[in-house]
């Protein structure tokens, strides 16, 4: 039924004996339910406490990110800056030019980390990663076709990215005919399609001269120079319907512990909310593609650091996609102060997001 | 949804320890044609190739026709180049079939594959190196470089997944290795972006080719791939165990760390062999494990052999097309295999009486 052993964290750890709940309630020890007349609500009390904490970390990830250049600024100068308060020049500078791209930078972080917070919970397996949806191999096709069929070899308009991506995903749903049990056939077909995908791009790639292959190199280790309010505004509103949409699908695929007569019993179509969480995953990963590239590991490191924090039986939907945003603000900050030339955010990610995933996986040294 | 219902209970009809099942003979079966078509696929692909010497001369010269043995060119297609890549496509088959089927049965992942332990992105990374600081050009500098660099990252993957108290959990290795993967693979970025040239000749290894593969490169590797085989095979039954969950495991005798920290060790020699030979090829590993899974069911010694079989046949028909597909030119074995192996993996994955097979890993 599930690769047992791959989830254990997912397995219901409420032992209501344990836990003499005040109110003679089952709620998990680590929340509190609100109720109002018929309406009740269960409040997460260590997932809301994770925001809570999460979210002055990442206005300091802003500030420094803002800060962080060749050029140097001080701390002063950019706080009077942020604000508005500071001399023209500055002001000009941070909001022009820096705040644009470190907010594109967050909002794909947070794109990314809700992405595979869904696709993680929907096959729970830490594997599966919306690039496996095929997203990632779309979106370098259709940039890799771009770059190919100009006479410059330049690579083409950003949201040529996600259309691609969108179409790839596409057609492994369609390929994979649903969502199917566990969302595990829309994996599997997923890795088909994307290797598929892949080789064609590789086929098209090892016919181009080596100045369009370094072009769509740079572009497909994932890369936030030059983003601008023209791309993290759209994104927001993205974000401001995709991810409220995700909570809600997030809550329901809590009940995928259960099997699909379970699930229909307690009022939830478990088929209808993973395909839901699937299309959602599919637009965030898309579009969060589009912007930054394919930028490596955040989706699969996000959601498992979110967990880590939020406990093991939520569905961290809000705190992936903090953690998410966290991760590429600070790579992308890390990436233009660290060495001479710039580094784009995806090698940052990949390169530190991997000893500090470790880190904290391993630092409490419990079986995870 | 009924059928794969019906298909799981069909399953766990059958213990994954009994050894005499009702299935066994039909596998046998599938065994041996597996065997045929494996040398059946080696003929062919010593008696096609790119260059001049047709098909037929090349069965003169098997054949040991006086006039063929004695034309020089005949024996430079068929000796020199077409022997070596067969022998090279099977070896790498077999490898990456065996490893991956370990693989996936020791993390209990399906979606495990043996650029997991980090063997891939180390391999990668060791070459960018070699390349830049080192100034490796030779086919033998690059296939030394590669195996050191692939060794080296899954023995770090190995001893942060085997340290502390958790040590072998599956989870860890899956994490751990894909967390080191990403950081190889970010580091090979990273000195490839700042040189173009080492860039020029990694993105040629990085897609896969076995044109050029020398025999003498091969005999090295070959005793050691061997030995980790038979390790793996007696690697079976102690993993048939650990799929029944460590606790059984243990009670039947098994030390569920101990088996997860061999089978880790053969699956990175046995990966990084191919890594070698091949350079970084990873889907066949995740391919055939799923394939023969869906032909033997729960049985481990079945799963690995098929594995390692289904493997070694789709390398081979790669490597034949990869020679015809756009003669005179050569495809990259890694593209074919992908363009081979993509459609084949979403026929399986769709066929309804296999749709489960993935998850029971």
């Amino acid at each position: 039924m599930t690769a047992p052993g791959t989830r254990p964290a997912t397995e219901p750890t409420a032992h209501p004996a344990a836990h003499p709940a005040a109110e003679g309630d089952l709620a998990p020890p680590d929340s509190t339910v609100l109720r109002w007349r018929s309406l009740s609500w269960l409040f997460p009390r260590r997932g809301a406490l994770v925001a809570a904490l999460l979210l002055p970390l990442i206005v300091v990830v802003i500030t420094l990110a803002v800060m962080a250049s060749s050029s140097g600024m001080s701390l002063s100068q950019t706080v009077s800056g942020l604000l508005g308060t500071g001399d023209p020049g500055t002001v000009m500078v941070v909001r022009d030019f820096r705040l644009p791209r470190v907010f594109a930078g967050l909002m794909v972080g947070a794109a990314l980390g809700v992405s595979g917070c869904l696709t993680q919970t929907l096959a729970g397996n830490p594997l599966a990663t919306p690039d496996l949806l095929g997203v990632n191999e779309g979106a370098t096709a259709v940039v890799v076709a771009s770059a190919a069929g100009s006479a410059t070899g330049m690579v083409g308009d950003w949201w040529l990215g996600p259309l691609g991506g969108v179409a790839a995903a596409v057609l492994v749903v369609l390929c994979a005919g649903g969502a199917g049990s566990r969302g595990y056939r829309v994996l599997v077909v997923g890795i088909g399609v994307s290797t598929f995908i892949g080789a064609v791009s590789d086929l098209v790639m090892s016919r181009q001269n080596d100045s369009t292959a370094g072009g769509v190199f740079l572009w497909a280790v994932g890369s936030l120079t030059g983003r601008d309010w023209g791309v993290g505004l759209p994104l927001l509103v993205a974000l401001l319907f995709l991810v409220p949409l995700s909570l809600t699908a997030g809550h329901r695929l809590q009940l995928l512990r259960f099997d699909d007569d379970m699930a229909a019993g307690l009022g939830v179509d478990l088929r209808r909310v993973r395909a839901a969480a699937l299309v959602l995953a599919v637009a965030l990963a898309g579009i969060a593609v589009g912007v930054g590239g394919p930028i490596a590991f955040v989706a699969l490191a996000a959601p498992v650091l979110a967990k880590r924090l939020s406990g093991p039986t939520r569905v961290p939907v809000v705190g992936s996609a903090l953690t998410g945003a966290a991760l590429i603000g600070a790579a992308d900050a890390l990436g233009r102060v660290v060495a001479p030339v710039e580094l784009p955010v995806g090698v940052v990610t990949s390169v530190l997001g991997g000893p500090f995933l470790l880190w904290v996986l391993f630092r409490s040294d419990r079986p995870t | 949804m009924s059928t794969e219902q019906e298909g799981a209970v069909q399953r766990t009809g059958s213990s994954p320890l009994d050894p005499i099942s009702s299935q066994g003979r039909p596998l046998l079966g599938v065994g041996a044609l597996l065997v045929v078509a494996l040398f059946a696929l080696a003929l062919v692909s010593l008696l096609v190739g790119t260059g001049s010497s047709s098909a037929t001369g090349a069965w003169h010269y098997l054949t040991g026709d006086p006039a063929a043995r004695a034309d020089p060119q005949l024996r430079l297609a068929v000796m020199d180049v077409r022997l070596p890549r067969t022998l090279a496509a099977a070896l790498v088959g077999v490898c990456l079939g065996a490893a991956g089927c370990l693989l996936q049965a020791a993390t209990r992942n399906p979606l495990a594959e043996t650029g997991l332990l980090g063997v891939n992105s180390g391999a990668a990374f060791a070459v960018v190196l070699g390349l830049t600081f080192f100034r490796v050009h030779s086919s033998s500098a690059m296939l030394l470089c590669a195996l050191l660099g692939a060794v080296a990252a899954s023995s770090v993957v190995l001893l942060l997944a085997a340290s502390g108290r958790a040590a072998g959990s599956p989870l860890r290795l899956v994490l751990a290795g894909s967390a080191l993967g990403a950081t190889f693979h970010g580091l090979t970025a990273y000195v490839l972006l700042g040189t173009q040239s080492t860039f020029d000749i990694y993105r040629y290894w990085t897609i896969g080719s076995l044109a050029g593969v020398k025999t003498a490169d091969l005999l090295p590797l070959a005793p050691l791939a061997a030995l980790a085989l038979l390790t793996a095979l007696g690697c079976a039954r102690p993993l048939s165990a650990l799929a029944l969950g460590d606790d059984s495991a243990r009670s039947l005798g098994h030390h569920p760390a101990r088996v997860r920290l061999v089978v880790a060790v053969v699956v990175s020699v046995l990966s990084g062999c191919a890594v070698a030979v091949a350079g970084p090829i990873a889907f066949l590993g995740l391919l055939a494990p799923y394939a023969a899974r869906t032909l033997s069911g729960a049985r481990m010694t079945a799963q690995l052999v098929l594995s390692a079989l289904i493997a070694a046949d789709i390398m081979i028909v790669a490597d034949v097309l990869a020679r015809v597909v756009i003669r005179p030119w050569e495809t990259p074995v890694s593209v074919l295999l992908a363009l081979v192996g993509g459609p084949l993996l979403i026929w399986i994955a769709r066929s309804p009486r296999l749709s489960t097979a993935g998850a029971s890993a």
